[in-house]
Protein backbone atom coordinates (compact mmCIF):
# COMPACT_ATOMS: atom_id res chain seq x y z
CA UNK A 1 0.00 0.00 0.00
CA UNK A 2 2.72 2.73 0.73
CA UNK A 3 4.82 1.59 -2.42
CA UNK A 4 1.07 2.50 -4.43
CA UNK A 5 0.97 5.92 -2.66
CA UNK A 6 4.54 6.25 -3.26
CA UNK A 7 3.95 5.58 -7.21
CA UNK A 8 0.83 7.26 -7.35
CA UNK A 9 1.98 10.43 -6.30
CA UNK A 10 4.99 10.29 -8.32
CA UNK A 11 2.30 10.18 -11.12
CA UNK A 12 0.11 13.01 -9.99
CA UNK A 13 3.38 15.21 -9.01
CA UNK A 14 4.49 14.31 -12.77
CA UNK A 15 0.68 15.08 -14.48
CA UNK A 16 0.03 18.47 -12.50
CA UNK A 17 3.91 19.74 -12.20
CA UNK A 18 3.81 22.71 -15.26
CA UNK A 19 -0.01 24.11 -13.61
CA UNK A 20 2.49 26.23 -10.78
CA UNK A 21 4.50 28.13 -13.63
CA UNK A 22 3.40 31.39 -15.25
CA UNK A 23 3.14 30.73 -18.39
CA UNK A 24 2.92 33.32 -21.55
CA UNK A 25 -0.39 33.43 -23.07
CA UNK A 26 -1.40 32.92 -26.63
CA UNK A 27 -2.93 35.29 -28.45
CA UNK A 28 -3.95 35.92 -32.04
CA UNK A 29 -4.33 39.30 -34.15
CA UNK A 30 -6.38 39.28 -38.01
CA UNK A 31 -5.78 41.23 -41.02
CA UNK A 32 -7.29 41.92 -44.08
CA UNK A 33 -4.85 44.51 -45.34
CA UNK A 34 -2.18 42.80 -47.99
CA UNK A 35 -1.79 40.71 -50.97
CA UNK A 36 -5.83 40.48 -51.22
CA UNK A 37 -5.62 37.72 -48.87
CA UNK A 38 -6.11 36.94 -44.95
CA UNK A 39 -3.48 37.38 -42.80
CA UNK A 40 -3.50 35.62 -38.96
CA UNK A 41 -0.72 36.09 -36.35
CA UNK A 42 -0.91 34.02 -33.61
CA UNK A 43 2.09 34.57 -30.59
CA UNK A 44 2.81 33.72 -27.23
CA UNK A 45 3.53 36.87 -25.06
CA UNK A 46 3.69 37.71 -21.62
CA UNK A 47 0.73 40.53 -22.00
CA UNK A 48 -1.55 42.18 -24.50
CA UNK A 49 0.57 44.90 -25.18
CA UNK A 50 3.68 42.99 -25.64
CA UNK A 51 1.65 41.12 -27.95
CA UNK A 52 0.33 44.19 -29.79
CA UNK A 53 4.13 45.88 -30.22
CA UNK A 54 5.35 42.80 -32.26
CA UNK A 55 2.11 42.86 -34.29
CA UNK A 56 2.86 46.38 -34.95
CA UNK A 57 6.30 45.49 -36.18
CA UNK A 58 5.15 42.90 -37.94
CA UNK A 59 2.09 44.52 -39.44
CA UNK A 60 4.68 47.94 -40.70
CA UNK A 61 6.28 45.13 -42.40
CA UNK A 62 3.76 43.95 -44.13
CA UNK A 63 2.44 46.99 -45.33
CA UNK A 64 5.76 47.92 -47.27
CA UNK A 65 5.84 44.45 -49.05
CA UNK A 66 2.49 44.72 -50.14
CA UNK A 67 2.70 48.33 -51.72
CA UNK A 68 6.56 47.21 -52.87
CA UNK A 69 5.06 44.20 -54.43
CA UNK A 70 1.50 45.71 -55.73
CA UNK A 71 0.77 45.65 -59.65
CA UNK A 72 -2.87 46.95 -59.56
CA UNK A 73 -2.08 50.07 -57.28
CA UNK A 74 0.43 53.17 -57.32
CA UNK A 75 1.06 54.74 -54.38
CA UNK A 76 2.45 58.18 -54.24
CA UNK A 77 6.45 58.59 -53.92
CA UNK A 78 6.83 55.23 -54.59
CA UNK A 79 8.09 52.74 -56.98
CA UNK A 80 6.75 49.45 -56.95
CA UNK A 81 5.81 46.77 -59.22
CA UNK A 82 2.72 48.71 -60.97
CA UNK A 83 5.55 51.67 -62.23
CA UNK A 84 7.75 48.80 -63.57
CA UNK A 85 4.96 47.28 -65.69
CA UNK A 86 3.96 50.46 -66.88
CA UNK A 87 7.12 51.96 -67.52
CA UNK A 88 9.39 51.87 -69.99
CA UNK A 89 13.07 51.15 -70.08
CA UNK A 90 15.28 50.59 -66.52
CA UNK A 91 13.31 51.65 -63.63
CA UNK A 92 15.03 52.04 -60.41
CA UNK A 93 13.89 49.87 -57.37
CA UNK A 94 13.67 49.38 -53.79
CA UNK A 95 16.32 46.44 -53.15
CA UNK A 96 13.37 44.13 -51.68
CA UNK A 97 12.22 44.40 -55.00
CA UNK A 98 15.31 43.03 -57.12
CA UNK A 99 15.84 40.23 -54.41
CA UNK A 100 12.76 39.17 -54.83
CA UNK A 101 12.93 38.90 -58.38
CA UNK A 102 15.94 37.65 -58.37
CA UNK A 103 14.54 34.49 -55.75
CA UNK A 104 11.75 34.60 -58.49
CA UNK A 105 14.16 33.83 -61.31
CA UNK A 106 15.93 31.07 -59.56
CA UNK A 107 13.19 29.53 -58.53
CA UNK A 108 11.84 29.42 -62.48
CA UNK A 109 14.96 27.33 -63.23
CA UNK A 110 14.24 25.26 -59.98
CA UNK A 111 10.91 24.07 -60.97
CA UNK A 112 11.38 23.92 -64.56
CA UNK A 113 9.25 27.17 -65.94
CA UNK A 114 6.45 25.99 -63.61
CA UNK A 115 6.84 29.31 -61.69
CA UNK A 116 6.98 32.27 -63.87
CA UNK A 117 6.72 35.76 -62.79
CA UNK A 118 7.04 37.44 -65.98
CA UNK A 119 3.27 36.03 -66.94
CA UNK A 120 1.70 38.65 -66.34
CA UNK A 121 0.07 39.35 -69.64
CA UNK A 122 -1.50 35.81 -69.14
CA UNK A 123 -2.67 35.95 -65.79
CA UNK A 124 -3.96 39.54 -66.31
CA UNK A 125 -6.80 38.27 -68.60
CA UNK A 126 -7.63 35.79 -65.96
CA UNK A 127 -8.16 38.53 -62.90
CA UNK A 128 -10.07 40.64 -64.94
CA UNK A 129 -12.39 37.37 -66.16
CA UNK A 130 -12.63 36.30 -62.81
CA UNK A 131 -13.04 40.33 -61.28
CA UNK A 132 -15.81 40.69 -63.92
CA UNK A 133 -17.15 37.43 -63.11
CA UNK A 134 -17.43 37.93 -59.32
CA UNK A 135 -19.46 41.11 -59.53
CA UNK A 136 -21.65 40.32 -62.64
CA UNK A 137 -22.13 36.44 -62.70
CA UNK A 138 -24.77 36.50 -65.35
CA UNK A 139 -22.33 37.77 -67.87
CA UNK A 140 -19.28 35.51 -66.28
CA UNK A 141 -17.21 34.03 -69.10
CA UNK A 142 -13.83 32.55 -69.83
CA UNK A 143 -11.06 34.73 -70.86
CA UNK A 144 -10.24 34.10 -74.65
CA UNK A 145 -7.91 31.56 -75.68
CA UNK A 146 -7.13 33.48 -78.52
CA UNK A 147 -6.26 36.18 -76.53
CA UNK A 148 -4.81 34.25 -74.06
CA UNK A 149 -1.87 32.66 -76.46
CA UNK A 150 -1.18 35.95 -77.64
CA UNK A 151 0.06 37.16 -74.41
CA UNK A 152 1.82 33.83 -73.72
CA UNK A 153 4.30 35.17 -76.37
CA UNK A 154 4.81 37.58 -73.58
CA UNK A 155 6.15 35.78 -70.79
CA UNK A 156 9.65 35.37 -71.41
CA UNK A 157 11.54 35.73 -68.14
CA UNK A 158 15.03 36.17 -69.84
CA UNK A 159 13.71 39.67 -71.25
CA UNK A 160 13.14 40.21 -67.14
CA UNK A 161 16.71 41.96 -66.79
CA UNK A 162 17.71 42.50 -62.70
CA UNK A 163 20.65 44.43 -61.81
CA UNK A 164 21.27 43.63 -57.89
CA UNK A 165 24.08 45.92 -57.80
CA UNK A 166 22.34 49.16 -59.32
CA UNK A 167 18.93 48.04 -58.01
CA UNK A 168 17.47 48.28 -61.35
CA UNK A 169 14.75 46.24 -63.34
CA UNK A 170 14.71 46.16 -67.42
CA UNK A 171 11.21 44.62 -68.95
CA UNK A 172 13.18 44.34 -72.06
CA UNK A 173 9.89 42.85 -73.82
CA UNK A 174 7.12 46.16 -73.81
CA UNK A 175 4.10 43.95 -74.06
CA UNK A 176 5.32 41.69 -70.90
CA UNK A 177 4.41 42.63 -67.39
CA UNK A 178 5.17 41.35 -63.88
CA UNK A 179 2.66 38.91 -61.76
CA UNK A 180 4.32 37.90 -58.48
CA UNK A 181 1.02 36.16 -56.96
CA UNK A 182 2.55 32.63 -57.24
CA UNK A 183 5.95 34.33 -54.73
CA UNK A 184 5.85 37.47 -53.35
CA UNK A 185 3.53 36.67 -50.01
CA UNK A 186 5.59 33.63 -49.36
CA UNK A 187 8.74 35.89 -50.09
CA UNK A 188 7.49 38.70 -47.85
CA UNK A 189 6.16 35.72 -44.79
CA UNK A 190 10.30 34.95 -44.69
CA UNK A 191 11.62 38.44 -44.77
CA UNK A 192 9.38 39.28 -42.18
CA UNK A 193 10.04 35.73 -40.02
CA UNK A 194 13.78 36.52 -40.57
CA UNK A 195 13.35 39.78 -39.17
CA UNK A 196 11.94 38.93 -36.08
CA UNK A 197 14.57 35.61 -35.68
CA UNK A 198 17.19 38.53 -35.82
CA UNK A 199 15.53 40.47 -32.82
CA UNK A 200 15.43 37.17 -31.36
CA UNK A 201 11.54 37.14 -31.54
CA UNK A 202 10.18 33.80 -30.95
CA UNK A 203 6.97 31.69 -30.24
CA UNK A 204 5.18 33.16 -33.26
CA UNK A 205 3.31 31.78 -36.07
CA UNK A 206 2.61 33.98 -39.23
CA UNK A 207 -0.05 32.85 -42.00
CA UNK A 208 -0.44 34.77 -44.96
CA UNK A 209 -3.34 33.37 -47.09
CA UNK A 210 -1.92 29.76 -46.65
CA UNK A 211 1.60 30.74 -46.15
CA UNK A 212 2.76 29.55 -42.68
CA UNK A 213 5.89 30.23 -40.86
CA UNK A 214 6.92 29.72 -37.81
CA UNK A 215 9.07 31.95 -35.76
CA UNK A 216 10.44 29.28 -32.97
CA UNK A 217 8.69 27.15 -31.57
CA UNK A 218 5.91 27.54 -28.56
CA UNK A 219 7.73 28.77 -25.59
CA UNK A 220 7.47 25.59 -23.61
CA UNK A 221 9.29 24.08 -26.11
CA UNK A 222 7.05 22.13 -27.87
CA UNK A 223 5.74 22.33 -31.12
CA UNK A 224 2.85 23.83 -33.09
CA UNK A 225 0.20 21.96 -34.63
CA UNK A 226 -0.52 23.46 -38.63
CA UNK A 227 -3.24 21.73 -40.22
CA UNK A 228 -3.75 21.26 -43.81
CA UNK A 229 -7.40 22.17 -45.02
CA UNK A 230 -9.62 19.74 -47.00
CA UNK A 231 -9.84 21.23 -50.40
CA UNK A 232 -13.15 19.34 -50.59
CA UNK A 233 -15.25 21.84 -49.15
CA UNK A 234 -18.78 19.72 -49.62
CA UNK A 235 -17.15 16.53 -47.87
CA UNK A 236 -18.69 16.00 -44.44
CA UNK A 237 -15.51 14.48 -43.34
CA UNK A 238 -12.44 16.24 -41.71
CA UNK A 239 -12.24 19.88 -42.65
CA UNK A 240 -8.20 18.87 -42.26
CA UNK A 241 -6.63 16.26 -43.95
CA UNK A 242 -3.22 16.28 -41.61
CA UNK A 243 -1.78 17.60 -38.56
CA UNK A 244 1.84 18.68 -39.15
CA UNK A 245 4.23 19.58 -36.22
CA UNK A 246 6.37 22.23 -36.95
CA UNK A 247 8.88 24.50 -35.07
CA UNK A 248 10.46 26.84 -37.31
CA UNK A 249 9.56 25.31 -40.67
CA UNK A 250 7.35 27.14 -43.39
CA UNK A 251 4.06 25.24 -44.88
CA UNK A 252 2.43 26.35 -47.54
CA UNK A 253 -0.37 25.27 -49.26
CA UNK A 254 -2.15 26.01 -52.95
CA UNK A 255 -5.16 25.50 -53.46
CA UNK A 256 -8.07 24.93 -56.25
CA UNK A 257 -10.58 25.84 -53.53
CA UNK A 258 -8.61 29.27 -52.49
CA UNK A 259 -9.26 32.00 -55.34
CA UNK A 260 -12.08 31.03 -57.89
CA UNK A 261 -15.28 31.82 -59.88
CA UNK A 262 -18.30 30.13 -61.60
CA UNK A 263 -18.57 29.93 -65.49
CA UNK A 264 -21.77 28.39 -66.44
CA UNK A 265 -21.98 26.24 -62.71
CA UNK A 266 -18.30 25.08 -63.27
CA UNK A 267 -15.56 26.72 -60.62
CA UNK A 268 -12.69 28.37 -62.10
CA UNK A 269 -9.82 28.48 -60.00
CA UNK A 270 -6.64 31.06 -60.11
CA UNK A 271 -3.45 28.63 -60.42
CA UNK A 272 -2.57 29.28 -64.48
CA UNK A 273 -1.13 26.28 -65.89
CA UNK A 274 2.51 28.05 -67.83
CA UNK A 275 1.71 25.51 -70.54
CA UNK A 276 -2.12 24.81 -71.36
CA UNK A 277 -2.86 28.78 -70.03
CA UNK A 278 -5.85 27.59 -68.01
CA UNK A 279 -6.35 26.22 -64.48
CA UNK A 280 -3.89 23.15 -63.32
CA UNK A 281 -6.47 19.98 -63.31
CA UNK A 282 -3.89 17.64 -61.95
CA UNK A 283 -4.70 18.75 -57.61
CA UNK A 284 -6.99 20.07 -55.47
CA UNK A 285 -4.14 21.20 -53.48
CA UNK A 286 -0.69 20.77 -52.86
CA UNK A 287 0.85 21.26 -49.59
CA UNK A 288 5.09 22.28 -49.28
CA UNK A 289 6.64 21.96 -46.02
CA UNK A 290 10.54 23.71 -46.56
CA UNK A 291 12.63 25.74 -43.87
CA UNK A 292 11.52 28.82 -46.61
CA UNK A 293 8.26 30.08 -47.21
CA UNK A 294 9.39 31.86 -49.97
CA UNK A 295 10.32 28.39 -51.80
CA UNK A 296 7.23 26.60 -50.25
CA UNK A 297 5.37 29.16 -51.65
CA UNK A 298 7.16 29.15 -55.11
CA UNK A 299 6.81 25.22 -54.94
CA UNK A 300 3.55 24.88 -54.01
CA UNK A 301 2.33 26.91 -56.90
CA UNK A 302 4.97 25.31 -59.38
CA UNK A 303 3.95 21.68 -57.74
CA UNK A 304 0.46 22.48 -58.59
CA UNK A 305 0.63 22.75 -62.22
CA UNK A 306 3.34 19.40 -62.32
CA UNK A 307 2.60 16.16 -63.20
CA UNK A 308 2.65 13.92 -59.72
CA UNK A 309 5.97 12.20 -61.01
CA UNK A 310 7.67 15.22 -62.20
CA UNK A 311 6.91 17.02 -59.08
CA UNK A 312 7.25 14.36 -56.94
CA UNK A 313 10.71 13.59 -58.40
CA UNK A 314 11.50 17.57 -58.27
CA UNK A 315 10.90 17.21 -54.21
CA UNK A 316 13.45 14.19 -54.21
CA UNK A 317 15.99 16.37 -55.42
CA UNK A 318 15.79 18.65 -52.71
CA UNK A 319 16.95 18.39 -49.52
CA UNK A 320 14.56 19.26 -46.51
CA UNK A 321 11.70 19.79 -48.33
CA UNK A 322 8.53 17.77 -48.42
CA UNK A 323 5.04 17.48 -50.18
CA UNK A 324 1.22 16.16 -50.22
CA UNK A 325 -0.56 16.15 -53.40
CA UNK A 326 -4.58 16.18 -53.29
CA UNK A 327 -5.26 14.35 -56.37
CA UNK A 328 -9.10 15.00 -57.76
CA UNK A 329 -10.62 12.15 -56.81
CA UNK A 330 -9.35 12.88 -53.06
CA UNK A 331 -6.47 10.28 -53.48
CA UNK A 332 -3.86 11.73 -51.14
CA UNK A 333 0.19 11.07 -52.23
CA UNK A 334 2.71 12.35 -49.88
CA UNK A 335 6.66 12.55 -50.22
CA UNK A 336 8.93 9.96 -48.39
CA UNK A 337 9.65 12.34 -45.96
CA UNK A 338 6.13 14.09 -45.31
CA UNK A 339 4.47 11.50 -42.79
CA UNK A 340 7.74 12.56 -39.94
CA UNK A 341 5.94 15.88 -39.39
CA UNK A 342 2.70 14.73 -39.21
CA UNK A 343 0.92 13.88 -35.64
CA UNK B 1 7.88 -13.35 -5.39
CA UNK B 2 3.84 -12.50 -5.58
CA UNK B 3 4.91 -8.92 -4.20
CA UNK B 4 7.05 -8.34 -7.12
CA UNK B 5 3.94 -9.14 -9.70
CA UNK B 6 2.03 -6.82 -8.22
CA UNK B 7 4.27 -4.30 -8.07
CA UNK B 8 4.49 -4.72 -12.09
CA UNK B 9 0.95 -5.01 -12.08
CA UNK B 10 0.49 -1.93 -10.11
CA UNK B 11 2.93 -0.09 -12.59
CA UNK B 12 0.74 -1.13 -15.69
CA UNK B 13 -2.06 -0.04 -14.42
CA UNK B 14 -0.64 3.31 -13.42
CA UNK B 15 0.80 3.83 -16.72
CA UNK B 16 -1.90 2.70 -18.44
CA UNK B 17 -4.24 4.92 -16.51
CA UNK B 18 -2.13 7.93 -17.38
CA UNK B 19 -1.59 7.35 -21.04
CA UNK B 20 -5.57 6.62 -21.69
CA UNK B 21 -5.98 10.17 -19.73
CA UNK B 22 -3.41 11.59 -21.96
CA UNK B 23 -5.09 10.57 -24.74
CA UNK B 24 -8.67 11.15 -23.57
CA UNK B 25 -7.67 14.32 -22.83
CA UNK B 26 -6.04 15.06 -26.29
CA UNK B 27 -8.98 14.18 -28.08
CA UNK B 28 -11.60 15.98 -25.88
CA UNK B 29 -9.51 19.01 -26.51
CA UNK B 30 -9.53 19.52 -29.45
CA UNK B 31 -13.57 19.98 -29.45
CA UNK B 32 -14.18 23.68 -29.12
CA UNK B 33 -17.01 25.55 -26.98
CA UNK B 34 -17.47 28.76 -29.33
CA UNK B 35 -17.94 30.16 -32.44
CA UNK B 36 -16.40 34.08 -32.43
CA UNK B 37 -17.22 36.21 -35.02
CA UNK B 38 -14.65 39.10 -35.94
CA UNK B 39 -15.08 41.95 -38.39
CA UNK B 40 -11.89 42.94 -39.55
CA UNK B 41 -10.00 41.40 -36.97
CA UNK B 42 -12.31 42.86 -33.91
CA UNK B 43 -14.38 40.18 -31.79
CA UNK B 44 -18.24 41.42 -32.48
CA UNK B 45 -20.20 38.17 -31.14
CA UNK B 46 -19.30 34.73 -29.39
CA UNK B 47 -22.14 32.00 -29.98
CA UNK B 48 -21.63 28.73 -27.69
CA UNK B 49 -21.62 25.62 -30.09
CA UNK B 50 -24.23 23.65 -27.93
CA UNK B 51 -27.19 25.86 -29.05
CA UNK B 52 -28.75 25.88 -31.99
CA UNK B 53 -28.83 29.45 -33.59
CA UNK B 54 -29.12 32.33 -36.26
CA UNK B 55 -27.14 35.12 -36.34
CA UNK B 56 -26.84 37.80 -39.03
CA UNK B 57 -23.45 38.89 -39.41
CA UNK B 58 -23.38 42.45 -40.51
CA UNK B 59 -20.08 44.53 -42.32
CA UNK B 60 -19.61 47.23 -44.25
CA UNK B 61 -19.23 45.47 -47.36
CA UNK B 62 -22.30 43.05 -47.07
CA UNK B 63 -23.82 40.44 -44.79
CA UNK B 64 -22.73 36.31 -44.11
CA UNK B 65 -25.58 34.15 -42.33
CA UNK B 66 -24.05 32.55 -39.49
CA UNK B 67 -25.48 29.44 -37.76
CA UNK B 68 -24.94 26.81 -35.57
CA UNK B 69 -26.52 23.62 -35.61
CA UNK B 70 -25.57 20.05 -34.17
CA UNK B 71 -22.63 21.94 -32.77
CA UNK B 72 -21.07 22.53 -35.63
CA UNK B 73 -20.46 26.55 -37.11
CA UNK B 74 -21.27 27.27 -40.66
CA UNK B 75 -21.84 30.34 -42.97
CA UNK B 76 -25.95 29.06 -44.57
CA UNK B 77 -25.85 32.84 -47.06
CA UNK B 78 -23.84 35.45 -47.68
CA UNK B 79 -23.52 38.47 -50.23
CA UNK B 80 -20.43 38.52 -50.87
CA UNK B 81 -18.71 38.48 -54.61
CA UNK B 82 -16.86 34.72 -54.52
CA UNK B 83 -18.79 32.53 -51.97
CA UNK B 84 -16.48 30.97 -50.74
CA UNK B 85 -17.51 31.32 -47.24
CA UNK B 86 -20.35 29.66 -48.06
CA UNK B 87 -18.71 26.46 -49.38
CA UNK B 88 -16.46 25.78 -46.42
CA UNK B 89 -17.48 22.91 -44.29
CA UNK B 90 -19.32 23.38 -40.87
CA UNK B 91 -16.03 23.78 -38.35
CA UNK B 92 -16.41 22.57 -34.27
CA UNK B 93 -12.64 22.06 -33.70
CA UNK B 94 -10.33 24.16 -31.67
CA UNK B 95 -8.88 26.58 -33.71
CA UNK B 96 -11.03 25.75 -37.34
CA UNK B 97 -11.57 28.84 -39.11
CA UNK B 98 -14.23 29.95 -42.04
CA UNK B 99 -13.10 33.55 -43.61
CA UNK B 100 -14.79 35.61 -45.57
CA UNK B 101 -12.41 37.65 -47.52
CA UNK B 102 -14.39 40.31 -48.99
CA UNK B 103 -16.15 40.71 -45.99
CA UNK B 104 -13.49 41.09 -43.65
CA UNK B 105 -14.98 38.47 -41.48
CA UNK B 106 -13.34 35.23 -39.32
CA UNK B 107 -15.65 32.82 -37.50
CA UNK B 108 -13.43 30.84 -35.49
CA UNK B 109 -13.80 27.83 -32.90
CA UNK B 110 -12.15 28.79 -29.51
CA UNK B 111 -12.37 26.76 -26.06
CA UNK B 112 -13.68 27.97 -22.77
CA UNK B 113 -9.61 27.13 -21.59
CA UNK B 114 -7.18 29.96 -22.45
CA UNK B 115 -4.41 27.58 -22.69
CA UNK B 116 -5.97 25.17 -25.52
CA UNK B 117 -3.73 23.08 -27.32
CA UNK B 118 -5.41 22.42 -30.26
CA UNK B 119 -4.88 23.56 -33.65
CA UNK B 120 -2.36 26.60 -34.16
CA UNK B 121 -2.80 27.35 -37.96
CA UNK B 122 -4.64 26.24 -40.83
CA UNK B 123 -2.33 25.96 -44.62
Amino acid sequence: MRKFIIVASAVLILLFSSCGEKTPEKFTAYYFDWFDTATTIVGYADNKEDFDAVCADISAQFTEYHRLYNIYNHYDGLTNLYTVNHSDGTVEVDERITDMLAFSKEAYTLTNGNTNVAMGSVLSLWHNARTHGERHPESAALPDMEKLKAASLHTDIEKVIIDEDNNTVTLLDGEMSLDVGAIAKGYAVEMVAKSLEEKEISGYLLNVGGNVRAVGARPDGTKWTVGIENPDAESEDEAYLAYLAVESEAVVTSGSYQRYYYVDGKAYHHIIDPETLMPGENFRSVSVICDSSALGDALSTALFCMSAEEGSALVDSLENVEAMWVLPTGEIKYSAGFEKYMK
Amino acid sequence: MSKRRNDIILTAVLLLAAVAGLLLFKTLSRQGDFAVVLINGEETARFPLDTDTEFVIETDGGVNTLVIADGKAYIKEANCPDGICVDHTPISRIGETITCLPHGVVVTVKSEKASDTGLDMVA
